[in-house]
Parts: C-alpha cells; structure tokens; sequence
C-alpha cells in the first residue's frame, strides 16, 4: 500500500504546485490590472499628484527601451510603448464601463426581485412581469438604447442632482437602459432559483403565521438568491461586456475611448486585442468575486439536494 | 366523551375537483385531549388535519375553535395559525437557518419579539426537545429525529393553544422514531392539545383519548383507544388494525 501511494503523492505535489504557481500569476496579473487601474483614477482625481492627468503611469519610452533591451523582443518595442500610452485614455474609459456596470446591475437587481416573485407567485402581475420580460429580452438592447436617448432624448432631463457626477448626462440614460434591460434577464434567473425552493418551505413558513410576502421574504429569497448566485454572475459577466454599447450613444466609456484612438491611429489590431483583454480581467474578477460571494454566504447542505 | 368545549369539527366536506376526499367529518376535543387520526393512506387524515388550520380549504362544515368558526372567510388565517402549531411529516425545517433561527423565526416575525427574547424562547424550546447542544446547527447537520424535534420545537414557541402532528415519525428511520415519540410524550404529560395523525399504533393506544378511522374520507369509526383496537364495531376498522398489526 505503502509503495503504491507514494509516486502518487509525489504526482500530486507537483500538480499541486502547478496550481499554486498558476494561481500566483493570477492574482499577480489581477493586482497589477486593478493597481494600475486605482492608482491612474486617483491620480486624474487627485490633478495629477503622480503624473501629469493623460500621461501613462510608467513613461513609455522607458518601457520601449526595456523591451528592446529583451532577446528577441526588440521588434515588438515600438508597440510596447503605443500600447503604453494608450493606457491613460484605457483606464478613464473603464472607469466609466465599471461604474455603468456596478450601478446598473445594483439598481437592476431591485426591480428584477419583485419581477421575479411576481413571475412565480403573482396572478395579475405574473402577466405583468412576463410581459415586461419579454419585451425587454425580446428587443435588440442597442434600439432601447436609441430610443432612450435619441428617441426621448432622456438625456436632457436627466435631474440637477444627477448631473454634473459623469461629464455627460447621457451616462445617466445609459445606466437607465442597462437597469432595465438588465433586470429582465436578471429577474429570469431569480425566479429560476425561487422556483427550486421547495413547496415544504413555503407551507412551513404559512403555517407558522407569516403572510405569503413575509414567507417569500424571510424565507424564499433567502434561499432563492444563494441559489442564484452562479446563474446571476453570468448577467454580470454579460453586462460587463454589453455595456460597451453604451459607447454607440456617445458615453465615452472603455470601447468609445478604445475605437476613437483607433480610428485617429488606424492601429486597431493592437489597440482592440488590448481593449479586449481589459475586458476579459474584468470579467475574471467579476467571476472571481461572486464565487468568493457564494462561498461566504453559503449554509452547509443548502441546495445539496436541489434538481438544477 | 368530548363535549367539544375546545374543538369541534362538524361535517366537513372537502372536494379536490371532481374528486371528494372528506365526506362530512365530525369529531370533537376539549382542552388538553389527544385525538389521532388513523386510516390508510390518502384516506383523508392528512387533509382534514391541513383544514383545522386552513393550509387545507373546508368547503363544506364547520371547524369551531375555542368558539371560533375557523372557517369563516372573515378570519384572518395568520391569526389562527399562530394559535395552532404544525409539524410536518417531512420536517420543512427553513433549511437556510440554524436550529435557533428556524425556532426563532414565528416569534420574531409572527409575534413581534425583540431579536433577544426570541432567541431566548427559541433556546428554552430547544431544550425542551432536547436539543440544548445542537441550537446553531443547520438542519442538513442534524439526524431525521433532531430535525423533527427542531420542528416540533418551532410550533412549540408560537405557544400554541392545539398543536397539529401530521405523520410526524413516517419520514424517520426507525431507530430515530423513539426520540420524536418522548418528546411528543412529554408535551401529552404537560396537558398540550394534540391532534395527530400517525401510524404508530401503541403511541396512539398510549395517548390517545380517541381514536378516529378514516377511509376514503369517512369517519368509519371513532372511539376511545381500548374499544377501537379491541373491539371495533365497523369489519373495515378490525381490516385495517389487522393489516397494520402485521407489518409491526
């Protein structure tokens, strides 16, 4: 026994370090992507306390020499430093693709619950919400866009409270359009998981003397939203990206920034494969953080006997 | 005999569609009787236990209680279920909360306690079943017969005036029904109401002041323990005890 666990130990050693080397360079990646990120906002807040406002963090002649200081990387230096000092212009137009995203899924989420308990447990009001679901899953989120803004020109009655916190008032039309097709999509995956509490759940809570909205409050959703956790992420992980619509009503978030320097520099290979991936490490930390979400808010055994 | 001071249920039909599975039920209790329902299954047991506390709707009879008509459309059914407490077959234990939060929930809630005095009570009727050791744990962590004992504990803290046991040892491994059955024991010696509906024959020649045997949603025969199991008028009573009696 003792002879045959052993090379299997050593297997897993190594595949266990494996794992630990590929997770160092992720959070490597992930901490340089966020400190990059946080320390060029701050320094355009703060006037440019660090460096001048629109200057790169790192100038990009002393990246271009670096990587032309590198065997065999010498050819790739001059982009090196063009993809350096895009990255000013980058992270003020993913300043705005986080905050769109952040707020609207916020807001969305409180429109998306009742949706969704109205769709399971309402009469009148679950033709309601399949209504409102379908229209706002069923149409092209661009033409709501258009007609938010260019149809009712919501932008100019956006109120003095509001205005004035993004340069343009049209982000504000923006975040109402992403709310409200959001909490479509996000109201279906709540009442996926609402639907898989068990009838025994409900009975239980009415026969103790809760009305049928406190059992859906202090009972249902509590367990329907842990199980909707890692349906949800995917609205998450959709409006991250879908936010850069945003962009085709002029909100100059991170695809507006990233097509107008390409249509000045006609670079938009390089210049869209580094939007792209700007991209992706914000998806990876959404899903990141709902699974440590998931993790924190878990009960033992909930959801363990649950039919997906 | 009862004179149903307490209880009083009177010719109670109960349609589900077409399909008519109380045929004018009559029975009564006073305070602190024992009355199990027995009968095979889908007799009807279940559902007239559910219509005392309107999970289940009468539409026909009547269910008085305390000098309440329970099923009067004027009553409000939160105010009568927070009088009478339930337990399931299937323990419908709130499976995102500890033992103490699934006791705690009716009282904090239902009757407006502070979170204090909720937990408080929650800790005392853990106790009282037994459970003094187990009051953070979450139902997945706890045996079939604790988590009934959570769930018989949870109608205890509503401080009902009729508890209601529908098949409460049916979903139990066996070894697991003696713990349930002390505990509802103990709650017959402390004078509690109960209404019960059970397969378990000696629990119910033990405690019962009557017995009531349903079938196909007939009150075929009802009496107390010692002449319904010895000597039953009605031939589908004797069938019935017979065929329960040979899979003890």
């Amino acid at each position: 026994m003792a002879g045959a666990t052993r090379p299997a130990t050593i297997r897993e050693r190594v595949a266990d370090s494996d794992r630990s080397v590929g997770r160092l360079l992720l959070v490597a990646a992930g901490a340089l992507f966020w400190g990059w990120l946080v320390v060029s906002w701050v320094n355009r807040w703060l006037g440019g306390v660090l460096v001048p406002v629109g200057d790169p963090l790192v100038p990009a002649g002393t990246v271009e020499a670096a990587v032309a200081a590198l065997p065999g990387l010498a050819a790739y230096a001059a982009d090196a430093a063009f993809v350096v000092e895009l990255t000013p212009e980058l992270a003020r137009g993913t300043w705005l693709t986080v905050v769109i995203t952040a707020v609207s899924l916020f807001l969305g989420f409180f429109i998306a619950v009742p949706l969704a308990v109205a769709r399971v447990y309402g009469r009148f009001s679950a033709w309601l919400s399949l209504a409102y679901t379908e229209l706002l899953r069923g149409t092209p989120l661009l033409a709501q866009l258009f007609v938010l803004h260019f149809g009712l020109n919501l932008g100019s009655y956006v109120p003095d409270v509001l205005s004035g916190v993004f340069p343009r008032n049209v982000v504000w039309v923006a975040i109402l359009g992403f709310t409200l097709n959001g909490a479509a999509y996000q109201a279906e995956y709540i009442r996926g998981a609402l639907e898989s509490v068990g009838e025994g759940q409900i009975t239980a809570g009415r026969a103790i003397g809760l009305s049928k909205l406190e059992t859906i409050y202090y009972v249902v959703l509590p367990q329907g939203l842990r199980y909707a956790i890692p349906s949800w992420t995917n609205e998450f992980v959709y409006l991250i990206k879908y936010s850069s619509l945003a962009a085709f009503i002029t909100v100059p978030e991170l695809y507006y920034r990233a097509d107008q320097i390409a249509s000045e520099t006609f670079r938009y290979t390089l210049i869209f494969i580094v939007t792209g991936v700007t991209y992706l490490a914000l998806v990876l930390t959404a899903s990141k953080l709902m699974g440590r979400v998931e993790d924190a808010v878990a009960i033992p055994g909930l959801g363990a006997d649950r039919e997906e | 005999m009862s004179d149903g001071d307490f209880l009083r249920v009177t010719d109670v039909s109960k349609w589900y569609g077409d399909e008519q599975v109380l045929h004018d039920v009559s029975f009564e209790m006073d305070r602190g009787d024992v009355t199990v329902l027995i009968g095979p299954s889908g007799s009807g047991k279940s559902t007239m236990l559910r219509c005392v506390n309107r999970l289940a709707e009468a539409q026909e009879g009547s269910i008085r209680l305390d000098g309440e008509e329970v099923l009067s459309p004027d009553l409000d059914v939160n105010d009568l279920r927070r009088e009478v407490g339930m337990v399931f077959q299937g323990f419908n234990l709130f499976a995102h909360l500890t033992a103490v939060g699934n006791v705690a929930l009716g009282p904090r809630r239902v009757l407006g306690l502070s979170a204090d005095e909720a937990r408080e009570r929650a800790e005392a009727q853990l106790e009282r079943v037994g459970l003094a050791d187990q009051l953070d744990s979450y139902p997945a962590e706890l045996s079939g017969g604790q988590q009934q004992r959570v769930g018989i504990a949870r109608a205890l803290a509503m401080k009902p005036k009729l508890m209601l046991f529908d098949e409460p040892t049916s979903a139990l491994d066996p070894e697991l029904i003696g713990e349930v059955l002390e505990v509802m024991h103990g709650l017959v010696d402390e004078g509690m109401t109960m209404l019960v509906v059970t397969h378990e024959m000696s629990f119910a020649r033990e405690v019962a002041d009557e017995i009531v045997f349903l079938d196909e949603g007939h009150v075929i025969e009802r009496g107390p323990p010692d002449q319904l199991f010895e000597r039953p008028e009605k031939e589908r009573t004797g069938r019935f005890l017979e065929r329960i009696a040979s899979h003890d």
